[in-house]
């Protein structure tokens, strides 16, 4: 029964008290299990004769699908307040107050499939859960008092939201200790970036708990002034929370992966750091957290595409078109970095285990690889569409029609690339036509991994493009930056140096890497050069951008600083790929980490000076707020519905690459399920998933729109 | 909630039917779901279950048209790049091997030593990328092997089932003992590491203050990292420790004596031997002397002397040997 309680401005507050002890419940089943060791016989069991891991594995798809909205929400909402009472603006606040409103039910159904997951695992699989228990359970004790603190901040947060609204100062001399205990946690930020605190951890752990905990929280202390700034600080104790529980979580997944001290016979003999900073921990972290992000923006972004076409009153489609299109806005902003994240992953995977990795390029998971590039493809093309669409709500638009069909060509052309296997199952018939080899003589090229790098950052430039053209719609000329005083020119600057010494540092390590350092011979060094050359190239196009956006010629400097970026990483990056992959193929990940860094520096800077060229620029008239197509909204429906069973079909891969292990080459399966699921299983779980997890979406907007009715907004 | 159920779900279901169909497509297309593997008998049925399960042999290798895989060379019969099934093509390959070695080796003999030293004979156009299917995370059990071999042989070969199981060749039965070795080990067992570190290392190395001098102190060997502890066993010439770095010492009268300078002095010089003997030479008697950085003191063939689970032991052992700092 949920219990209430009334506070601040009366408003209710609902305490799931019983859905929370239904998770601690699970965690302290978890604490109080016996360790095993990895080498004892298994045991496994078995509810009403179900298949007991396709029972695990769709509790475990259905807390991800709820925990990822729960965890994205926040990121976004609280950016959207800050938004708002940045500029005043109380349309924003309101916004993130919905966003936020559709969290309370799905916080609840998160907690309870929590619940129900670790009762399942603890029961089903005892032997395994009681070896990993035994090695976490320092992990899972913090993994509980985070919970209180996440649930905490989440209903103070949202049930808070009119409570703590009040702009009135505190006393000075508060204000001026937050600052100082922002100050401190800045130092104490610095001094971890540099080493100086724990300098033996890994260097992806150390700036994801810089960007994502400590930078946050000192920030969070230095606009602490006011009611509605403490509010925005709950709100981003909610994400440290979230994160952080996210993060713990992804330990336990990544030490299955890549389990670390563990001797020989199985018995846990390191750490629980080691265990917590596996290999694989961080990267997974990275990938979920963009995903997160992403997948929360989008089935918010459904929320309001179901509420437009329902809407009855233009003002209500004015309405969720904005709030669909800031969604969607969000989830293209944690797309474009997301293939890198995944990229990235991936190596560290290769790196944990060949054999690991050769599975999930080259063996079970290879079709389904091809799957995800049919589902991410669909991604970027969907959201395009989305785009162009609102491009029919902006007065002056029509002039960029006529680019709509190259991007669109673009994005089609990458997107067959992308999909193009390396080869295909063939007949000796068809080997034989085709000369003796399994591989067509030109599109053999095309399944290779540079080409793949080479599209997917032409898919991320099209995008780009698209957002560009929508930001230019109604905007008559640019304006000049050099009237713009001093803030824009040194915003210009900053973030443009920045960006380009992003690419410098790492032209300069190409230009000085030892081959020797890639186990290759010295007369490679040619290979890693170049990389190094044209990254120098890549920085003088950014500075040249700089330059000219100061002088009032940032079209110009933007034109030419996305056309050395184009070529250097789509077609020069895309061609000297194929030539390293033959001569010095360890040089490809440094070719994929050039794309990358030349691509988002890029973004970066281009971003800036538009925001600046268009900034007061003169408009051909406001947006027309819902005059979009209801097929622009089933766009939106079908990117939820795509990058849903994305999540899941992307969870089936990382969980399978282990094999038939529970625990990667410490603890196998030896159930009478130790094997690898068909794709046809895997799209029959995922989309019983799908299916459930988009009833129970409707069941919360529905309940969200009950609350927004008596609340009468 | 109207234009949910009325239009929005319908919307999703055919999104759904549409990804199952392609699940299933794709599933029928690749030859149709797999099941958890049973025990096997050493037979071509239980290779092939092996083959196509357990052993993930198929994530580099193809039967064929069986499989769309294309890192390791196809099993079967296919375009002009291989001729010949498996079977036939190793009884060439042994041939080959024969006349390279000098050795006899058989089909049988070929096949197995793919599987226990998949380095030792790579097919041209190749990378040595196969993994160790008898070490964690695959982890054959020799009986499992022998069940794959019994299948590849299968695959147009002359099946001789006796060779494979109950009287291999003394070539296939010392690779049989690597893999029981590696398959009973399954990882290092560092107190029975510390039994094979007596018997071979003690002699000449410290360690904790106890030992010979003739090699490096071991103490704190661990903060070197399991890289180089490993290649010191297997390669001991390629990571030498600095001052111990071997001399070839020529007399006048041609003798060579090969070991550590452990003593320089006016006018002699002392030659520790890998054996422990010292060669004191007097310095007008000296020749050459002249550091060889391809040789090592250490015996360089350890590794075959140690079985796999004595070398998994070992560094296990040695790498718990911490740092004073760590400690």
């Amino acid at each position: 029964m949920a219990r209430h309680r009334r506070i601040g401005n009366g408003k209710p507050i609902k305490v799931v008290r019983p859905v929370l002890w239904l998770a601690l419940a699970g965690i302290c089943l978890a604490l109080t299990a016996s360790p095993a060791f990895a080498l004892e016989e298994n045991v496994y069991r078995q509810f009403l004769g179900i298949d007991s891991r396709r029972l695990v594995w769709f509790l475990a798809q259905m807390h991800l699908f709820f925990g990822a909205f729960v965890l994205g929400v926040p990121l976004f909402a609280v950016i959207i307040e800050v938004v708002g009472w940045n500029n005043k603006d109380e349309k924003f606040d309101k916004l993130a107050y919905e966003f936020t409103s559709l969290l309370s039910v799905a916080y609840a159904t998160t907690a309870a499939l929590g619940g129900l997951l670790a009762f399942a695992l603890f029961t089903l699989y005892p032997t395994f859960m009681g070896y990993m228990a035994g090695i976490f359970k320092d992990i899972m004790f913090l993994y509980a008092l985070l919970f209180f603190g996440e649930t905490f901040a989440l209903y103070l947060y949202y049930y808070g939201w009119h409570w703590l609204k009040s702009d009135r100062p505190f006393a000075a001399n508060l204000q001026w200790a937050f600052k100082a205990l922002a100050l401190v946690i800045a130092a104490a930020g610095i001094a971890f970036a540099a080493g100086l605190i724990g300098p033996e951890m890994r260097i992806d752990t150390r700036w994801f708990i810089l960007l994502l905990y400590i930078a946050p929280l000192a920030v969070g202390f230095w606009i602490l002034r006011d009611l509605k700034s403490s509010h925005i600080f709950i709100g981003i104790l909610l994400n440290v929370f979230g994160t952080a529980i996210m993060q713990l979580a992804n330990s336990w997944a990544g030490f299955m992966m890549s389990p670390v001290g563990v001797d020989g016979e199985g018995a846990f003999v390191g750490t629980v750091w080691q265990a917590f900073e596996n290999v694989l921990a961080t990267p997974i972290a990275i990938h979920r957290m963009l995903g997160n992000l992403a997948f929360g923006g989008l089935v918010a972004g459904s929320y309001a595409a179901v509420k437009f076409i329902g809407a009855k009153t233009p003002e209500e489609k004015a309405h969720y078109d904005w709030m669909g299109y800031i969604s969607n806005f969000v989830a293209i902003a944690a797309l474009i970095p997301l293939p890198f994240a995944g990229y990235y992953l991936g190596r560290e995977v290769y790196s944990t285990s060949a054999v690991m990795g050769n599975n999930m390029m080259g063996g079970d998971f290879s079709w389904t690889f091809i799957i995800q590039a049919m589902l991410v493809g669909s991604l970027f093309i969907i959201s395009n569409y989305y785009l162009w669409s609102g491009m029919t709500r902006i007065p002056g638009a029509e002039r960029y029609y006529k680019f709509i069909k190259y991007i669109l060509l673009a994005l089609i052309i990458s997107f067959a690339i992308w999909l193009t296997p390396h080869n295909l199952p063939l007949s000796s018939q068809e080997v034989g036509e085709m000369g003796g080899s399994q591989y067509h003589p030109m599109l053999k090229f095309l399944g290779l991994m540079p080409a793949k790098n080479a599209v997917v950052n032409l898919i991320i430039l099209a995008t780009f493009f698209s957002f560009l053209l929508y930001r230019r719609g109604n905007v008559l000329e640019a304006v000049s930056i050099r009237d713009q005083g001093k803030g824009a020119k040194i915003t210009i600057l900053v973030v443009g140096l920045a960006a380009v010494a992003l690419v410098g540092q790492y032209a300069m390590t190409m230009l000085n890497m030892d081959p020797g350092e890639l186990d290759l011979p010295a007369d490679r060094a040619e290979y890693i050069r170049m990389i190094g050359y044209l990254l120098v190239f890549e920085c003088v196009a950014g500075l040249a951008a700089i330059a000219l956006a100061l002088m009032d010629r940032g079209k110009l400097g933007q034109a030419i600083y996305l056309a050395v970026t184009a070529f250097n990483v789509t077609i020069f990056l895309g061609v000297w790929g194929f030539v390293v992959m033959e001569k010095a193929s360890p040089v490809l990940r440094n070719v994929a980490v050039a794309q990358f860094l030349q691509l988002i520096s890029c973004l970066i800077v281009v971003s800036v000076i538009d925001i600046f060229l268009f900034k007061r620029a003169k408009s051909l008239g406001p947006l027309k707020w819902g005059r979009m197509s209801v097929r622009s909204q089933y766009a939106l429906l079908l990117l939820t519905f795509v990058i849903t069973m994305n999540m899941g079909l992307m969870g089936f891969i990382r969980s399978g690459l282990r094999g038939d292990w529970h625990i990667f080459g410490v603890m196998r399966d030896t159930s009478e399920w130790a094997h690898t699921p068909s794709n046809f299983v895997m799209t029959q779980q995922v989309g019983g998933a799908v299916l459930l997890f988009m009833i129970g979406c409707a069941f919360m907007f529905w309940l969200g729109g009950i609350a927004a009715g008596k609340k009468g907004d | 909630m109207n234009v949910t159920v009325t239009r929005v779900f319908p919307f999703l279901l055919i999104v759904l039917g549409i990804f199952l169909w392609i699940g299933y497509s794709i599933t029928e297309l690749t030859g149709g779901g797999r099941k958890a593997s049973a025990a096997v008998d050493i037979s071509p049925e239980g290779g092939e279950a092996i083959y196509w399960g357990k052993g993930r042999c198929f994530t580099c290798h193809s039967v064929g048209g069986q499989g769309s895989a294309v890192r390791g060379p196809n099993h079967g019969q296919f375009g002009e790049k291989f001729p010949f099934p498996m079977g036939a093509r190793a009884e060439k390959r042994a041939k080959e091997r024969s006349e390279k070695l000098g050795s006899n080796f058989s089909a049988v003999d070929y096949i197995v030593e793919s599987l226990a030293s998949p380095g030792a004979y790579v097919v041209q156009g190749y990378k040595n990328e196969m993994a160790v299917v008898y070490a964690p995370p695959i982890s054959l059990s020799l009986k499992e092997i022998k069940a794959v071999v019994a299948y590849l042989m299968s695959l147009g070969g002359d099946l001789d089932m006796e060779a494979i199981d109950t009287a291999p060749s003394e070539m296939t039965n010392s690779f049989y003992s690597k893999i029981s070795a590696a398959a009973a080990a399954g990882g290092g067992d560092p107190t029975a590491g510390a039994v094979v570190y007596e018997d071979n290392c003690t002699e000449c190395h410290t360690l904790n203050g106890e030992g010979g001098e003739i090699g490096p102190d071991l103490t704190g060997i661990s903060g070197k990292g399991l890289k180089f502890i490993s290649e010191s066993i297997l390669q001991p010439a390629k990571s030498l420790t600095k001052g111990f770095e071997t001399y070839v010492l020529i007399d006048k009268e041609g003798r060579q004596s090969i070991g550590l300078k452990t003593r320089d002095e006016a006018g002699e010089v002392d030659i520790t031997k890998a054996n422990g003997d010292v060669v004191t030479v007097a310095k007008a008697d000296t020749k050459s002397l002249k550091v060889d950085d391809t040789k090592s003191v250490m015996p360089d063939d350890l590794s075959e002397g140690l079985t796999v689970k004595d070398y998994q032991d070992i560094l296990s052992y040695l790498m718990l040997q911490k740092p004073k700092a760590e400690q």
